[in-house]
């Protein structure tokens, strides 16, 4: 057992406890509060002077998949072919060995969004990791979190300059419902029995989506887009969750009636598309006022996935409270993900993923002390 | 007149003013600077008691207006990307004044820029530098030109050897290209001069004017350098070339810094908030700058807006003070040192008598969270003033 003594400590879901303890048992966190019994404790990290967060959650990167330093070799993100790709899985295209993984247990994040990229409009299923090890396959806390769907520029571009379909906003639309409603028939077909019922692989990876399984992950910037993701999921009756939401802060009103979670950002981004030039730190902020759950992200490599923090900061510059802007990288993160049942916040039996920051976390000169995964320290400064 | 009262003052140049004044003439200058002046009665006061006052940024490598900013590839006019050689061609003629990137860097607190061309070519066009305040390029420029874009490595490989099929394919035909056009250059100098003794009719070539500028040294040769050994091969071309220079982006400056140190480079570091996608750029670390700056290479922290935001050119100077660049450093490589490098320190850089009143509000100590942009002013006029949501 290891215990963390003398710290501030921001639990995420419970408030502040000053002078804390934490006591860390099989990879888990055994006891939390300002009374804990460290009898059983062989390790004791003093944390006076410090603050202890849950570790931090990047719910979109695509850490792996696109790999920082390294050209065309490096790049598996997107199988730009054919614009229904939904048999990929970003776990069968991440290296656990690019160089970003260590920057990112440097900055304190312990658990990622791996997905897929956007040229596609159904790019395959993405998957969440804790970000340690060389194995994906034992770093899965979860797969598939989802189907990652992409409206907008990105497949008009791609298949656009290609001169195939679709090279504009409505086909995006129309070869995504071709698919969700292939996959209602081939279902159907599936379950009563059908005879000489051909095995479709794109149907086949469609059916979590159609059994309300997994959600769509949805790439959309622009107001319309957002409209339109929200529109072809009521159709079919799928969950679904958002992605980017550039132009989120015109539809604070509609997005409010939606089951729905939202992901911010890359905030930091240059407005290089038409698509996210009205990127704001509006979004996050009206957001928080009136109750639209979201996280923020970095889409790494986009932004580089150690300036979450970062993120987080320049939104509390524009107005966001220290408590919400922890929050939207932390538990709010793990909701988006599905994941908040192990992580995102310290409590008794989550998992003991946590930092030990040498001061205020959003503070530009904080440095991250220690980083614990899964019990572990992964990283000491 | 304009009488800022009440605020901590970072001069950059001269001491710290605790609670310091400064009167902005209606020409836009800087009348006066200390801890107490008697203002002319009808002075606008601003009150900025408990905030601080740091001189406007100056971004010294941005292409602000020539990237498209939210326009799409209509208005992607940053790399004439054809021709491997094009000094000919000049900024200032594809910068958009009215493009959102200007009120981006105002939001910033960037109050100066240079605006180069891209680094697709190995000879990429002039630069100039201007305010970011107007709707007249013209008006806005302080220099024009200001220098001759260069670029090493990946770009102009990838743009030209990969994509088009012509030279340079190589690091070695990059350098014989740049190489080989100075030298021409120098030729076409020779002709001209002696044209102009002999007061024979002599067709001016603008290709090669631009170079002999450089020869000249009446403007800097800048090269767009991430690899150490394109970097040590920058300076090997331009100590041949008996040329000024500066190193752009410098990314890993901070493997040969002894070096850099010795030839007493002026590196323009950044971008950094993004990853790197390149494999020029694989070894970005947020230590270069304190590192260089060590090593006693003058640092200029820049933007390449679009690559790096400019909204977040403050944080980027935070992120290198956090790992090591001394703070007043970190202050100077936003402000004095690329006005310095620019050549216009007489106008700004810093906040002194006779200079643009161009400055930052700042909410609290520069490099916190308090110590955000809270307004822009240029020449004494306020461009740029944060609303919360």
């Amino acid at each position: 057992m290891v215990g963390i003594v003398n710290a501030r400590i921001e639990t995420v879901s419970d408030g502040v406890i000053d002078e804390g303890q934490i006591v860390i048992s099989e990879g888990k966190i055994f006891d939390i509060g300002t009374d804990v019994n460290l009898d059983y404790c062989s390790q004791i990290i003093d944390a006076r002077g410090r603050t202890v967060t849950p570790g931090i959650i990047d719910a979109h990167t695509h850490i792996g998949l696109h790999e920082q330093g390294i050209g065309w070799e490096g790049n598996d993100v997107n199988e730009a072919g054919n614009p229904v790709a939904p048999w990929c899985r970003a776990r069968d295209g991440i290296n656990m060995l690019d160089e970003a993984f260590e920057m990112f247990r440097q900055s304190g994040i312990t658990s990622i969004g791996v997905f897929p990229g956007s040229a596609n409009v159904v790019g395959g299923t993405g998957i969440a990791i804790k970000c340690c090890g060389t194995i994906v396959d034992e770093a899965v806390i979860k797969d598939p979190v989802g189907m990652k769907v992409a409206l907008g520029e990105n497949p008009k571009r791609v298949y656009g300059e290609m001169k195939k379909t679709p090279s504009t906003r409505m086909a995006n639309a129309a070869v995504l419902r071709d698919l969700l409603t292939r996959t209602k028939y081939y279902l159907e077909a599936k379950s009563r029995g059908k005879n000489g019922l051909k095995t479709d692989r794109e149907c086949e990876a469609m059916i979590p989506v159609i059994k309300k399984e997994i959600p769509l992950i949805i790439h959309c910037h622009r107001h319309d887009d957002i409209v339109t993701a929200v529109r072809i999921c009521r159709e079919f009756d799928v969950k679904f969750v958002l992605e980017h939401v550039t132009d989120g802060y015109m539809l604070v009103d509609f997005l409010k009636e939606q089951d729905t979670h939202c992901a911010l950002g890359p905030l930091l981004s240059p407005h290089l598309k038409v698509e996210n030039c009205n990127g704001t730190f509006r979004t996050p902020v009206y957001f928080a006022r009136e109750g639209v759950p979201f996280c923020l992200i970095t889409d790494h490599p986009v932004i580089s996935g150690k300036n979450i923090i970062l993120t987080a900061a320049i939104a509390i510059q524009w107005g966001l409270s220290h408590e919400d802007a922890l929050r939207a990288i932390t538990l709010e993160a793990a909701r988006h993900l599905g994941i908040d049942d192990r992580v995102g916040s310290l409590e008794k039996g989550k998992d003991a993923d946590l930092v030990i920051w040498s001061d205020d976390p959003f503070e530009f000169t904080t440095f991250v002390d220690i980083t614990i995964i899964n019990g572990e320290i992964v990283y000491k400064r | 007149m304009l009488l800022l009262k009440g605020a901590k003052i970072y001069p950059v140049v001269g001491d710290v003013l605790e609670e310091g004044m400064i009167l902005v003439g209606d020409d836009g200058k800087i009348k006066e600077i200390g801890k107490e002046i008697s203002a002319p009665d009808d002075a606008e006061i601003l009150d900025l008691t408990d905030k601080v006052v740091i001189p406007g940024l100056i971004d010294c490598h941005s292409h602000l207006g020539i990237w498209g900013d939210g326009e799409g590839p209509s208005s992607y006019d940053g790399n004439e990307s054809v021709d491997p050689i094009t000094p000919q061609i000049r900024a200032i003629e594809s910068a958009n004044p009215l493009q959102s990137s200007f009120e981006a860097a105002r939001e910033g607190g960037i109050t100066t820029v240079q605006i180069l061309p891209g680094s697709s070519n190995p000879i990429g066009g002039l630069g100039f530098v201007c305010k970011t305040y107007g709707n007249i390029i013209d008006e806005m420029t302080l220099k024009n030109p200001s220098a001759l874009k260069g670029a090493l490595g990946e770009n102009p490989k990838r743009n030209h050897g990969q994509n088009r099929k012509q030279a340079p394919f190589t690091r070695m035909g990059i350098a014989s290209l740049i190489r080989n056009y100075f030298y021409e250059a120098a030729e076409y100098g020779q002709r001209k001069e002696k044209a102009e003794v002999s007061g024979e009719p002599f067709c001016i070539d603008l290709k090669y004017e631009s170079g002999l500028k450089v020869l000249k040294k009446e403007i800097p040769f800048r090269i767009h350098a991430h690899r150490q050994d394109d970097i040590v091969t920058a300076i090997r071309l331009c100590e041949e070339l008996d040329i000024d220079y500066s190193i752009e982006h410098c990314t890993e400056g901070h493997l040969i810094a002894e070096y850099l140190g010795k030839k007493k480079v002026t590196a323009m570091v950044g971008p950094g908030l993004s990853a790197p996608q390149k494999t020029e750029n694989a070894r970005l670390t947020n230590i270069n700058a304190a590192i260089l700056n060590k090593a006693g290479v003058k640092v200029c922290l820049i933007t390449d807006h679009p690559f790096l935001n400019c909204r977040y050119f403050l944080h980027y100077a935070a992120i290198a003070y956090k790992y090591g660049l001394p703070f007043e450093e970190a202050m100077k490589s936003i402000t004095l040192y690329p006005a310095e490098a620019l050549g216009i320190r007489d106008r700004v850089g810093s906040l002194e008598v006779g200079k643009d009143a161009d400055f930052v509000v700042l909410g609290g100590e520069p490099f916190t969270l308090k110590g955000r942009v809270e307004a822009t002013y240029i020449e004494g006029r306020c461009v740029w003033k944060r609303e919360l949501y």
